[in-house]
């Protein structure tokens, strides 16, 4: 692949020390590459290739879900199996995708955004990786054990996990796996930007990527060992005569939720937060203006981070809580609109009398704010218990969270992988190509997902398998939606991700976008393989490279 | 380049406290209720 073949010397690198370097450990070639990698830009990609591999084996379960919702009745499969294609498509996409693919960003350009080396653990990271394949296996191989994958819903609730067949015991091990990758992860990135960045790059000079990573980090270690304990009692409550969940024992299936969402929504930022960090990066390049009100967006991703730790049974309204818990958990979620805010009008302000362009990836960033803020906007209501006890487990939450989470998290992935690509590559996308992609994927994406607030309002339910005849029309619109969507992004891998990893493509300049700033775009494109094996020297504000 | 040993040994205390929490969080919050009851 041409997106890591070696390159001359890049600034803040070591003439003489780069021979000797060379000699001692010499780019490994061959399959020797991949399974010892420690260079953070290969497991970087392969991070990136891992994510896309996930996220088409997850769309290809969601759209035979929109299969069977084509028409009323039971069509093609029995209830049992489209729950079991609802919970392995909301797993897969969560941690096998939409995680591990802003980890695969992560380790591609925070070394080089800080003007660090690698990775602070660089070994740590290739077992961050590698996990990731036997925990995707066992994920999978549900589908082939006795009673099929497990079909209890992605967030995995008692007692339905303590009925499942062994298919829950290998999903229980799978995400023990992919969460003591993610918590390796975070502490790699926690220790990278803290303690190898730049002379000169000090923390409010970081770029907004960094600075959201550094957050979402943190979230990701305080989180996902809650995660892993609900499972193990899960576990234990299966295998080992305990009783945490299980009523028949005396236990409690709704301290289940509790548990589960006190990880499930600071989940939910973590799976937006980085891309709010790319947006960030995004906006300023294509606008030619400094990104506006830098300090207030570091300080509204901190504040979203901490109030996403006391909102956490506002998924829970319908469990019988009182009203005054109610009460605190709706005022709490409206809170989070108030940095929210700021972020998205941070955005507009950049944009505002900017000298703007509208190349692809300032299409996703600007189709991220108009979607996702639309995601937002029914988050808001949702966090009304009045109304969400209405709307609990209907369509409109599907819909709602597919705004946040396909418009949000891939949108502004896609937006990062168009802006970014050619320092990856070394090659420039196909420009039109680019352009398609985004604008068929805006329009199936909303064809998709806009008629089900209507059907949620209308009170049809998720993870049902049949439906009445009045809800026919919206789903098949959504249904045709979703093929189309899918098919965006079969065009996006064949047609866009295919060629510049085959190195296809006009060259990249170093900085192929005018109003880009960021150490990133002082190294050569496609990026050497070793960028600053010695700290460069930076300017004032910390994106140029002077010595 | 290989890191110095002043940023290595910086870079590993710093791991080490950073994994302890997790270990604190995951493993705590399991003993507790292991042995007290959630």
């Amino acid at each position: 692949m041409s997106a890591v073949l070696p390159h001359p010397v890049a600034p803040g690198h070591d003439h003489d020390h780069d021979h000797d370097h060379d000699h001692a450990h010499g780019q490994p070639h061959g399959w020797r590459r991949w399974l010892f990698a420690t260079n953070h830009k290969d497991i970087g990609t392969m991070y990136l290739v891992f994510a896309f591999t996930m996220f088409l084996i997850g769309g290809t379960l969601a759209l035979l879900i929109r299969l069977e919702l084509f028409q009323p009745g039971l069509q093609y499969f029995n209830p049992e199996l489209f729950n079991q294609f609802t919970t392995m498509h909301g797993l897969i996409m969560v941690f096998g995708a939409i995680m591990p693919a802003f980890v695969g960003f992560a380790n591609w350009m925070i070394p080089m955004q800080i003007g660090a080396a690698d990775m602070a653990f660089a070994r740590m990271n290739n077992l961050s990786f590698w996990l990731l394949i036997p925990a995707a296996l066992m994920l999978a191989s549900g589908f082939f054990l006795p009673g099929g994958a497990p079909a209890a819903g992605w967030t995995l609730y008692a007692p339905l996990t303590l009925q499942m067949g062994a298919s829950m015991d290998s999903s229980i091990f799978a995400l023990h796996l992919m969460g003591a990758s993610s918590i390796m992860g975070s502490i790699n990135i926690i220790v990278t930007i803290l303690n190898m960045r730049a002379p000169g790059m000090t923390l409010m000079k970081m770029p907004m990527f960094c600075w959201t990573w550094l957050i979402t980090a943190y979230l990701l270690i305080a989180v996902m060992p809650v995660l892993a304990g609900a499972i193990t009692m899960t576990l234990t409550d299966r295998h080992f005569h305990t009783s945490f969940f299980n009523p028949a024992g005396g236990g409690d299936p709704v301290m289940y939720q509790h548990i589960f969402w006190f990880f499930g929504h600071p989940e939910v930022y973590i799976m937006i937060l980085p891309a709010f960090g790319i947006v960030s990066q995004v906006v300023p390049a294509f606008a030619r203006k400094r990104l506006f009100g830098y300090t207030s967006m570091v300080y509204a991703t901190s504040s979203i981070a901490i109030l996403s730790f006391i909102v956490w049974a506002h998924h829970m309204y319908t469990t019988g809580m009182p009203v005054t818990g109610q009460l605190f958990f709706m005022y709490a979620t409206m809170l989070i609109s108030v940095p929210t805010g700021v972020k998205v009008f941070n955005w507009l302000a950049t944009m505002w009398r900017g000298s703007m362009t509208f190349e692809a990836p300032m299409l996703w960033a600007v189709g991220f704010i108009f979607v996702f803020t639309m995601g937002g906007f029914t988050g808001l209501i949702c966090s009304m218990a009045p109304i969400d006890i209405q709307l609990q487990d209907t369509y409109y939450v599907v819909a709602h969270f597919h705004y946040v989470l396909v418009a949000g998290s891939l949108f502004g992935m896609f937006s990062g992988f168009y802006y970014w690509s050619p320092k990856w590559t070394g090659v420039m996308y196909n420009e039109l190509r680019g352009k398609i992609h985004f604008w068929t994927s805006l329009v199936f994406f909303n064809l998709t997902f806009f008629p089900m607030h209507f059907l949620g309002l209308a009170g049809m339910p998720r993870r049902v398998a049949d439906y009445p005849m009045q809800f026919t029309d919206f789903n098949q619109v959504a249904s045709i939606g979703g093929l189309c969507f899918g098919l965006s992004q079969v065009y996006f891998l064949l047609f866009i991700v295919i060629p510049v990893m085959r190195g296809k493509g006009e060259p990249a300049p170093q900085r192929p976008w005018e109003g880009a700033e960021g150490l990133e775009w002082e190294v050569p494109s496609p990026a050497p393989w070793h960028t600053y094996e010695t700290p460069p020297k930076l300017d004032r504000t910390a994106t140029k490279v002077i010595g | 380049m290989a890191q110095t040993p002043e940023l290595r040994r910086k870079n590993r205390r710093l791991g080490i406290a950073l994994f302890t929490v997790a270990l604190v969080f995951g493993l705590g919050f399991f003993a507790k209720a292991m042995w007290f009851g959630l």
